[in-house]
């Protein structure tokens, strides 16, 4: 089975993956092959890259997303979907999800980059979302009070 | 006091750990689930669930009218409002006075006096109580607010009159950021706590954050818990507090004074239940009166576990009148240290919420670990709370042992499906000025431990998720 991992700059790469009888996982990546041993004690599962020592392994759900520090990757089993292409700095799109609590430039403006667009409230926190490059609004796709998910494109800048 | 019914209204950490002190003393624990939260973990502590019905917090944990019926249609006694949403609203203390509900917290005029930071300035000043320079009223305008800036002094602070947990508080170097800051503090305490009245004042520099815990009874007794430091702090929120100070260390006349003037403050508002003062202290040791918190704290576990005082047991005995577990302030005292970490669904190197969904929840802790929490696998973490999701907490013998322990405790924490500061405070748990207890509440912006975590994962972190995939397809075990 191959993974294959794509982070939100769009860098991808992939890991195969073989599971064996005996317990283990084979792992290919860059040509190196890795083992993983995985065993299931009472009631919570272990893994160990030498067959000695072992910790848990804690995930256990189907969530495509793999965050890790500062990264975030989609996950996808088998197959990598088409249509993925990327984003322009003058595209603003939410990171997490939130709600507009201020627009402070309209449709046609000019900003420059670096200067505030509108500001989301998340968390009960206030962020400034500032435009990624010198342009022109061409589209402001949200309303003062409206709720957003995360990965929705808010307001398009040409450059 | 046994039998009588109180509803929590709260969520997360806070209502398990209010529904526990209520089921231990033989209460009638009631909690609440929203539409925006329906399966909340605290449930599984409270004894009788009731749907308070809304999509968000204005609807809900904040709605007074709809609580109030809910109080009325259950039969309620008494009602603990845990931290944030309505522990400090007067209105709230207010109106359950008016219908005979006990609320667990002080009087109304306590609330009153100290809720609104203007006048509690005023009141610890006639106590005796030093207290920072500032604003003596609320600022209603960027000019007012910039000439009481020239007056004592820049830098000053904005912040929200009726305000806490370091949200509606911003600082101002100068004039220009007073006029940039103005609106945006005051829209965040309209809707943050309800209120836009803001207040100025002056910008202590290298400052330690130092509490004092007050529990009193509703018979004028009134007692010190000792202090916490909590100068680990990210846009003025806690993250790291530990118990007893260590910048106060071993001056116990300087701990007498600042345990003192605490007890001085609750006793300037015959303050009757659990509260904290809040003191700024300067490089040299003297110190000034912040504010006082009239609800419990998140931190309250540190000073539990030092002085092994229940807090939260103790404030709904003293709610309802009954006498504390102690007699006198002689029986409390300091026994070791405790560090608590605050864990966070944060992007570890930004600091900013990051919501989703928690997929993996294990720990594997040393002895002597508390660890306070709402998390379960499948938990989804939405804009519309705190991202605070658990208190991880450390008792040593003393202050080496606490953060060896503590140290040990992170590394077996393993929450995973979202970002977490889990990661930070590995960072700053090996970090040495921490561990020398040389931080003030600076520390964060000058020290920035944020920039040492490891932003690369190891290939094997990939390798874990594809293998928790196939084991999930596999049906959940080898």
């Amino acid at each position: 089975m191959r993974y294959y991992f794509i982070n939100q700059e769009m860098k991808e790469f992939s890991l195969d993956v073989e599971f064996h009888q005996n317990k283990t996982m084979e792992f290919k990546y860059e040509g190196k092959k890795t083992t993983l041993f995985l065993k299931s004690v009472a009631g919570k599962n272990y893994f160990s890259f030498d067959g000695i020592g072992w910790k848990k392994l804690a995930a256990l759900g189907v969530n495509e997303v793999l965050v890790s520090h500062s990264e975030m990757y989609k996950v996808y089993r088998g197959f990598k979907p088409s249509g993925l292409n990327k984003g322009a700095a003058g595209a603003l799109v939410t990171q997490m999800p939130g709600k507009v609590v201020k627009l402070m430039k309209k449709e046609g403006d000019t900003v420059t980059k670096g200067e505030t667009v509108l500001i989301l409230e998340a968390m009960k926190m206030e962020n400034e979302i500032k435009a990624g490059a010198d342009g022109i609004i061409k589209a402001i796709n949200v309303k003062e009070g409206q709720a957003l998910d995360s990965g929705f494109l808010m307001v398009e800048i040409e450059e | 006091m046994k039998g009588k019914r109180v509803l929590i209204i709260n969520r997360g950490e806070i209502a398990i750990r209010v529904a526990k002190a209520l089921n231990e003393l033989g209460l009638v624990s009631v909690g609440v689930w929203t539409d925006n939260e329906t399966e909340p973990p605290h449930l599984e502590y409270c004894q009788e669930w009731v749907h308070l019905v809304g999509n968000n917090n204005k609807e809900t944990y904040l709605n007074i009218p709809k609580i109030m019926d809910l109080i009325e249609k259950y039969k309620i006694d008494g009602v603990h409002p845990g931290y944030g949403f309505l522990s400090e609203n007067r209105e709230f203390s207010e109106a359950l006075a008016k219908k005979g509900i006990t609320f667990i917290g002080p009087n109304p005029t306590a609330v009153y006096k100290m809720g609104a930071k203007d006048i509690s300035k005023q009141v610890a000043k006639e106590a005796g109580v030093p207290v920072v320079p500032g604003s003596t009223g609320e600022v209603d305008t960027i000019e007012e607010a910039i000439k009481i800036g020239n007056e004592i002094g820049f830098p000053v602070l904005l912040k929200a009159v009726a305000g806490g947990g370091g949200k509606g508080m911003r600082p101002c170097m100068n004039e220009e950021d007073v006029k940039n800051n103005f609106a945006a503090v005051q829209r965040e305490a309209l809707s943050g706590f309800g209120y836009a009245g803001l207040l100025v004042e002056k910008y202590i520099l290298n400052p330690h954050h130092i509490e004092v815990q007050i529990l009193a009874d509703k018979k004028g007794n009134v007692y010190h818990v000792f202090e916490r430091e909590c100068s680990v702090q990210r846009r003025h929120q806690k993250i790291i507090e530990e118990a007893p100070s260590p910048f106060i260390g071993t001056d116990e006349v300087l701990r007498n004074s600042i345990c003192e003037a605490a007890v001085k403050c609750a006793r300037a508002v015959n303050y009757d239940s659990a509260g904290t003062v809040e003191f700024i202290m300067g490089e040299d040791k003297k110190f000034y009166f912040l504010e006082m918190n009239t609800r419990i704290q998140v931190e309250h576990p540190i000073t539990e576990e030092i002085t092994g005082v229940d807090l939260v047991a103790n404030m709904i005995k003293s709610a309802f009148g009954e006498p504390l577990d102690f007699k006198s302030q002689d029986d409390i005292k300091i026994l070791g240290h405790a560090i608590e970490l605050r864990i966070c669904a944060e992007d570890p190197i930004s600091m900013l919420p990051a919501p989703g969904k928690i997929v993996g929840f294990e720990t594997t802790f040393p002895q002597g670990i508390r660890f306070d929490h709402c998390i379960y696998p499948k938990f989804t973490i939405t804009p519309d709370f705190d991202p605070m999701i658990g208190k991880l907490i450390a008792k040593g013998f003393n202050r080496e042992v606490a953060l060896r322990k503590v140290r040990n405790a992170a590394e077996g924490l393993i929450i995973d499906g979202i970002k977490t500061n889990i990661a930070l405070h590995k960072v700053i748990l090996n970090e040495e000025n921490f561990i020398k207890g040389n931080y003030s509440t600076n520390y964060i912006g000058t020290i920035k431990p944020q920039e040492k975590v490891a932003v690369k994962e190891d290939i094997k972190a990939f390798m874990l998720k594809v293998a928790a995939i196939e084991l999930n397809q596999m049906g959940g075990q080898v």
